[in-house]
């Protein structure tokens, strides 16, 4: 970790991202909370692609997995995919205005959890039904508030 | 990699008390502000609930007494009485697909892969893996579990399935002509050797006979409200089966 670059800031965030998952929701609403683990590494990986990368993002799915009891990997290949995905179009994404970066946010949510669902059907984990996709909807609305909060959050620690 | 998700279950269970300590304290501050009077009341409720409740158990040594003399005469092995661990619910996996929680109880306090969990009315899941001081606990209404229940009207047995939503099991693979009925309550069987007989699981909702299909279509209701309540009873003397999760 080099010095005066604030990456410890980069990992904070995402462990705050990674402990929301665990506020207790019953049992029911639960898909209505979006995946701040994943909106989380999509911010770095589009804001430092040179920061955060695959390895976090292996990382973050095994942390992930550990936190829902799964078979330790499962969400990470998609995680992966999508940031590989991220990082070969980070300039363009950057680009976007509001509505179209939220739309691609969606698509690279789909990515992971389409990954993550087939990897499931392969070993017989159940998967969620529609309600994922109510997820995927949740998520992709509360894509622009968390990357304003993590903007600032970057700029006031700046993370560079 | 066990060792890992054991370890994961207690540093969950850390974390989610941390997370949850402001919410925690402001209960204990209302339960603390909570009046005398309220209080005096409260207790004469569960003062005459327990009154019932030992009225009610009143029979319960003859008969079992009664029932251990029915048993030897038919040489059959008898009923250990189960231990029973109180335990509180935790935290909730995050994850929608599944039905899954963590209880505050681990392998200290003598918790082990396989032992039945139950709610105030009737049996709730089973430990599938138990750390240190917390354990993870499947539900039965998970769409990756099932359990041999037994009809308690008529002792038909079946296999109770998980559905994925909290309110509902599916049985399956009953014939049309099977003696199920609405409000039948269905029991666990003992078969397998993972839960132990006798403990109410569900009520049956709904029985079908499509015309044409082989098998009825029957849907049952959890006894136990499984998303009520934070405390559940960790069966101890529960027969422990080796195998997957």
């Amino acid at each position: 970790m080099e010095q005066g670059r604030s990456t410890w800031a980069i990992y904070l965030s995402l462990t705050c991202g990674l402990l929301v998952m665990l506020l207790p929701l019953p049992v029911e609403w639960r898909f209505i909370r979006p995946d701040f683990v994943a909106l989380f590494l999509f911010y770095w990986v589009l804001a430092l692609p040179h920061r955060v990368g695959v390895t976090t993002a292996f990382l973050l799915g095994v942390g992930q997995d550990l936190i829902e009891g799964s078979p330790i990997g499962l969400s990470s290949l998609g995680l992966m995919v999508a940031t590989i995905v991220a990082i070969a179009n980070y300039q363009r994404i950057r680009q976007f205005d509001a509505i179209q970066q939220s739309l691609m946010i969606l698509v690279l949510m789909m990515l992971s959890s389409g990954i993550e669902h087939w990897l499931r059907d392969g070993i017989n984990i159940p998967v969620a039904s529609w309600a994922g996709l109510v997820n995927l909807a949740v998520s992709t609305v509360c894509w622009l508030p968390i990357r304003q909060v993590l903007r600032y959050f970057r700029r006031y620690y700046e993370v560079i | 990699m066990t060792a890992v998700q054991k370890g994961a279950v207690d540093v969950i269970a850390l974390a989610t008390g941390v997370i949850l300590a402001p919410a925690e304290a402001w209960t204990r501050m209302l339960a603390a502000m909570q009046s005398n009077s309220e209080l005096r009341e409260e207790l004469l409720r569960l003062e005459q609930e327990n009154r019932v409740l030992k009225g009610r158990t009143q029979r319960l040594a003859s008969v079992l007494a009664e029932n251990a003399r029915y048993r030897a005469l038919l040489n059959s092995a008898r009923d250990v009485e189960d231990q029973l661990i109180a335990a509180k619910i935790i935290a909730i996996s995050p994850d929608p697909a599944r039905h899954v929680v963590v209880i505050d109880k681990g392998s200290l306090d003598g918790i082990e892969q396989g032992q039945a969990v139950l709610g105030e009315e009737g049996l709730m899941g089973q430990i599938v893996l138990s750390g240190d001081s917390s354990s993870r606990v499947v539900m039965i209404t998970d769409s990756a579990h099932a359990l041999p229940v037994q009809v308690n009207r008529s002792g038909l047995r079946a296999i109770a399935e998980g559905s994925g939503a909290l309110d509902r099991l599916l049985i399956r693979h009953l014939p049309a002509s099977a003696d199920i009925r609405v409000g039948d309550l269905l029991v666990t069987s003992g078969l397998g050797g993972r839960f132990p007989s006798g403990y109410p699981v569900a009520r049956v909702t709904q029985v079908e006979s499509p015309a044409g299909e082989a098998f009825a279509l029957v849907t049952a209701e959890p006894t136990s409200a499984l998303d009520r309540g934070r405390f559940v009873l960790v069966l101890q003397g529960s027969a422990r089966a080796e195998g997957e999760s």
